[in-house]
């Protein structure tokens, strides 16, 4: 079968070497698009989505067995939750402080400049939003191979009946 | 001047391209288009003054040229 000589070798020489260049380099840009955004372009997507390419990236060159960061389909969607969460409790802090719901000027920080607390409160939620698209994009890649691999064990099954 | 004159060949270039991908047989070769596609939008909205929707463009058209590739090994390569 031509599908099970295609699975069984990941890396070699070339992606080892171009793995630990282009992975490091990749995560932490994300990073900086995330952090830097408010004076560059990027937010919270860009970031999100880079460093799920970054994640992403490393499963395509080692495959599902000895992958450097393990985020399954399950792990990807709790975290995902989380990062919602994060975004939604941003919001509920600001009502804590006694104003409107996402009202970062009443973020209760001892912070008294409202530009402070607008940086804050802005790169909270956006903290949040990276975490949410990162790992949804892990989860649809995850449900796409999955189903494939599924599949491919039905199709083995039939062909053995 | 110049400038018009680029932006115009991008823009000839992506329906080029888009013609390309609906006339092609082969949806390996469509997809590894689409690519193509991808970076000719990234350009053309770079080129308009809007490097924040570039760089989404980018980073999607590489996730999404993944997703294709990776959903292809279940489809029938060649459409008839």
């Amino acid at each position: 079968m031509g599908n099970n000589k295609m699975k069984k070798p990941f890396g070699g020489i070339v992606l080892d070497s171009s793995f630990r260049i282009i992975i490091p380099f990749t995560l932490v840009y994300g990073i900086y698009i995330l952090t830097h955004g408010e004076y560059s372009p990027g937010g919270g997507f860009q970031a999100g989505a880079l460093l799920a390419v970054g994640i992403v990236l490393v499963r395509l060159i080692q495959g599902a067995d000895k992958e450097s960061f393990n985020i399954t389909g399950a792990k990807a969607i709790v975290c995902a939750g989380v990062g919602t969460f994060i975004y939604a409790a941003t919001g509920w802090l600001t009502l804590a402080g006694g104003g409107k719901f996402l009202d970062y000027t009443f973020l209760p920080v001892p912070m008294h400049h409202w530009g402070e607390l607008h940086a804050l409160g802005i790169l909270m939620i956006e903290i949040g939003v990276t975490v949410c698209v990162m790992m949804t994009i892990i989860d649809i890649m995850d449900a796409i191979i999955e189903r494939l691999d599924a599949d491919e064990d039905e199709e083995v099954d039939d062909c053995e009946r | 001047m110049q400038v018009l004159i680029l932006e115009a060949l991008l823009l000839l270039f992506l329906i080029f391209i888009t013609v390309c991908i609906l006339i092609s047989k082969d949806i390996l070769a469509c997809t590894i288009i689409y690519s193509a596609f991808s970076f000719c939008a990234v350009l053309t909205y770079f080129m308009f003054g809007s490097p924040d929707v570039a760089f989404t463009e980018a980073v999607i058209g590489t996730m999404s040229t993944i997703f294709f590739i990776a959903a292809l090994k279940k489809v029938d390569r060649w459409c008839k």
